[in-house]
């Protein structure tokens, strides 16, 4: 019943999207558009999402065997929380999930759209093409309501899509994935990516709208300018709860591996990133009209290779490739979108307006030129070094893998020239800077980092890279308090309010400065970290202790205890101070197993200066095998992230509120 | 005229360059994936970096100190590995793993591990998965 009614949503939402593509371009071409005559088909999209992503959540909490996808993603034993997670941990739920958001998007850009705004209605028609494919892929390859009609050694054999055949069920289902049960980040960080990704598709049908219909100026750019910045703002965060269940959860010792399901969100986030910082030269100055509509298609065909590559299985093997079916799918579609998008803008950028030249490349103007070069490259790099082996291996030569010197190499200078430009380009003014203006207000940042570059030396940092950062992170944060105080002083009114009435006023500036200060603080962190880390492999009887890298662990006991989805086996260690004198903490490293299979949690210690890693090597018994690792100012790496989405959260929602009346007026 | 072609000319000997740069630095970083059979058929001695797939015999880890001593199988040939650094949390007899090192004929000195979750690492009737027989039926 319910997977009935489950894939009847479903098919509704998919014939609303043809109904919206054909209702939503008619009235873009009628001589009186009527918005009204879109709202039926919206409602009736956003209508069949709902009850599809509630219909699958009624079958996970109800137990229902009978869906193939409950009784492998779910059991009797699982944990509310996990059994609601369930219905996005795997492929095709987490593609209801997906059809979900698209839907609340268009609901959203639907509601933006008033009287004869032709441009909206062509990028509701553009929507609908898209989340018709995305409900057609969850009515065929990606069906989550397939119904069981087999059994085989009591799980689920065989499925049907039809949902009133005979159906079987087993027992029990066998539960959600390990990793999954393992920590409820792992619910939370794959649905921020999600709706990062999902929210791009706005820009990019604004962009293609404004494509088909040959139109000039920064429209579409000024109306999806939220979308690109939340979407944005997702992505990082999705990124950071990614690499933070990658340290805290995987055990590993790292957070960030160049892995290419970690490069499938970096690629978009870095064509974002790109788009954003451009489309301020398009809205202020009138330039790159071009190179932004290449840089939102860029960014939208990312976000389809990242699922293709995330969801396909081409990672693990391009064998696996072959025998998912939603593999090729996902690659048609990521073929017939650069295609169509690029065949589209070549056949109409010559009406767009001849832009301003460029004034002089000692511009604001210029560094952000600077801006989109060096993330462009960075950006291609990581995409050669993501898809290279995967063609490789298609083309039956070899299989390799792209070992982590490749990108680090790419990492560094990248990194510098990013920040240096962090710091020169906000306090650089526009069409042309004169060097004094410049200088003037960069001398002061410019010591203060290489103060705080002696201090880092003089506590003891010997690794020049790390150096070097400190001295280019500090100086670009010294250049957005300099630039904060400098405008400060021509703003009145008492303490605190002045603060907020500068940071409102150009939110888009200063939640841009937040952001910054934010990855400023992620660059040091992760150079320390990276650069400065001790890594030691002790073996330890019960009593036994060790030091490592200025810590002294002891090895106390092993413990064993029995939860209903899980047992968890860990070790009982005692942190101390390098003398083994006074305890600073109790870290218990586990192993927790369950019916799929077995998952270790480490135990980190966050102190100040540095983190204590400690995470199980072996089944701890009368001896135990641990990889210690102590990184130093890790903390700073989530501080930073945090700070940066909120700056980018910032830059959205500060705005004063007669500012969002002048816009909506715009709209129509 | 001239300024036109100089208008596409330049950024795109640029781009080229740069593609150039960075596939020069791709090759230098490659890290060919080997079985233990492929390794056996060619016992010379590299300092090139190889990662090694295969599943770990029972009964054949050692430890001592910080290293590791085990033999990985493909299921036809088996090859003793020397591992020193960090063991995943997940290490088992039994489980399959990839290790990154060099080899030197007859020993493989590694100093990287990775689990690969069983099911990813075993095809869909449950056999080990094997570059080889995929290799071997493509000629």
């Amino acid at each position: 019943m319910i997977a009935a009614i489950g894939l009847l949503a479903i098919l509704l939402s998919a014939a609303a999207s043809v109904l919206l593509i054909g209702r939503a371009w008619r009235q873009a071409t009628a001589p009186q558009p009527d918005p009204g005559r879109i709202r039926g088909p919206v409602q009736l999209l956003l209508g069949g999402a709902v009850i599809a992503f509630l219909a699958l959540e009624t079958a996970i909490l109800s137990d229902n065997f009978s869906l193939g996808y409950v009784s492998s993603n779910s059991s009797t034993t699982t944990p509310l929380i996990f059994k609601l997670a369930g219905a996005w941990a795997a492929l095709e739920g987490s593609i209801v999930l997906w059809g979900l958001v698209l839907a609340v998007v268009v609901y959203l850009v639907a509601r933006s759209v008033r009287g004869a705004d032709r441009l909206g209605l062509t990028a509701l028609s553009v929507l609908g093409v898209i989340s018709l494919f995305w409900f057609a892929l969850m009515a065929t390859a990606a069906n989550p309501f397939e119904v069981c009609t087999k059994l085989v050694g009591g799980v689920c054999g065989d499925t049907s899509w039809l949902p009133f055949v005979h159906t079987v069920a087993p027992v029990d289902g066998v539960g959600a994935n390990p990793l999954l049960q393992n920590s409820i980040l792992m619910a939370i960080h794959p649905p921020m990516l999600y709706v990062g990704y999902v929210t791009f598709t706005a820009p990019f049908a604004f962009a293609i709208a404004a494509l088909i219909r040959g139109e000039q100026g920064s429209v579409w750019l000024e109306r999806t300018r939220r979308w690109s910045v939340v979407a944005w703002a997702f992505l990082g965060f999705g990124m950071l709860l990614g690499a933070w269940w990658s340290y805290e959860v995987l055990g590993w010792g790292g957070y960030w591996g160049w892995d290419p399901v970690e490069n499938a969100a970096l690629l978009p986030f870095l064509a974002a990133t790109a788009f954003i910082h451009s489309a301020v030269v398009q809205r202020k100055r009138g330039m790159l009209q071009s190179w932004n509509l290449i840089l939102v298609i860029t960014t939208f065909s990312l976000t389809i290779l990242g699922t293709f590559l995330t969801r396909s299985g081409t990672i693990i093997s391009v064998h696996s490739f072959t025998q998912s079916e939603v593999g090729p799918i996902l690659l048609g579609f990521l073929l017939v979108t650069v295609l169509a998008s690029l065949a589209l803008f070549a056949m109409r950028s010559h009406l767009l307006g001849s832009a301003p030249r460029l004034d002089s490349i000692a511009s604001r103007e210029g560094v952000f030129l600077l801006n989109n070069l060096i993330l462009t490259v960075f950006a291609l790099a990581v995409l050669m070094g993501t898809i290279y082996p995967i063609v490789l291996e298609a083309l039956g030569r070899a299989r390799v893998s792209v070992s982590a010197p490749y990108y680090n190499r790419i990492l560094l200078p990248t990194a510098f020239l990013l920040l240096m430009a962090m710091g020169v380009g906000p306090v650089t003014p526009y069409r042309l800077a004169r060097a004094g203006v410049v200088w003037r207000r960069i001398a002061t940042p410019i010591v203060v980092g290489l103060v705080a570059g002696a201090v880092a030396v003089t506590v003891g940092v010997r690794s020049i890279p790390v150096v070097v950062v400190v001295v280019l992170g500090i100086f670009v944060i010294a250049t957005i308090v300099g630039e904060f105080r400098r405008q400060l002083s021509k703003v009145e009114g008492r303490r605190l309010d002045r603060v907020l009435r500068l940071l409102r006023r150009d939110s888009g500036y200063w939640g841009g400065q937040i952001t910054h200060t934010g990855i400023a603080l992620i660059a040091i962190a992760i150079a320390a970290s990276s650069g400065m880390a001790a890594r030691g492999q002790v073996q330890l009887v019960t009593g036994e202790s060790a030091v490592v890298d200025g810590y002294c662990l002891v090895y106390e006991t092993s413990t064993t205890r029995t939860e209903p989805n899980r047992q968890v086996i860990g070790a009982v260690l005692s942190l101390r101070d390098e003398s083994c004198g006074n305890e600073i903490a109790i870290l218990q490293p586990v192993f927790n197993s369950y019916v799929r299979g077995a998952v270790g949690t480490p135990a980190v210690h966050t102190g100040l200066f540095d983190d204590v890693f400690v995470a199980l090597g072996g089944v701890p018994g009368d001896q135990v095998a641990l990889n210690v690792m102590v990184f130093p100012l890790m903390w700073l790496l989530w501080t930073g992230g945090l700070i940066a989405v909120a700056g980018g959260m910032w830059a959205i929602y500060a705005r004063k509120p007669q500012r969002r009346r002048v816009e909506a007026t715009v709209d129509v | 005229m001239i300024r036109r072609y100089w208008k596409f000319l330049v950024p795109a000997v640029l781009i080229l360059g740069v593609i150039v740069v960075l596939l020069i630095n791709l090759s230098s970083n490659l890290v060919y994936f080997r079985t233990p059979t492929e390794l056996h058929q060619d016992v010379t001695a590299s300092n090139q970096r190889l990662r090694l797939g295969g599943q770990v015999v029972a009964g054949t880890v050692t430890r001592d100190g910080a290293t590791l001593f085990l033999t990985v199988t493909d299921g036809r040939e088996s090859l003793d590995v020397v591992h020193t650094g960090v063991v995943p949390q997940l290490f088992d007899e039994g489980q399959g793993v990839i290790v990154e090192g060099t080899w030197d004929g007859s020993i493989f000195h590694s100093d990287m591990m990775l689990i690969r979750h069983d099911e990813q690492y075993r095809t869909e009737d449950n056999q080990i998965y094997d570059d080889v027989k995929h290799e071997l039926a493509q000629p």
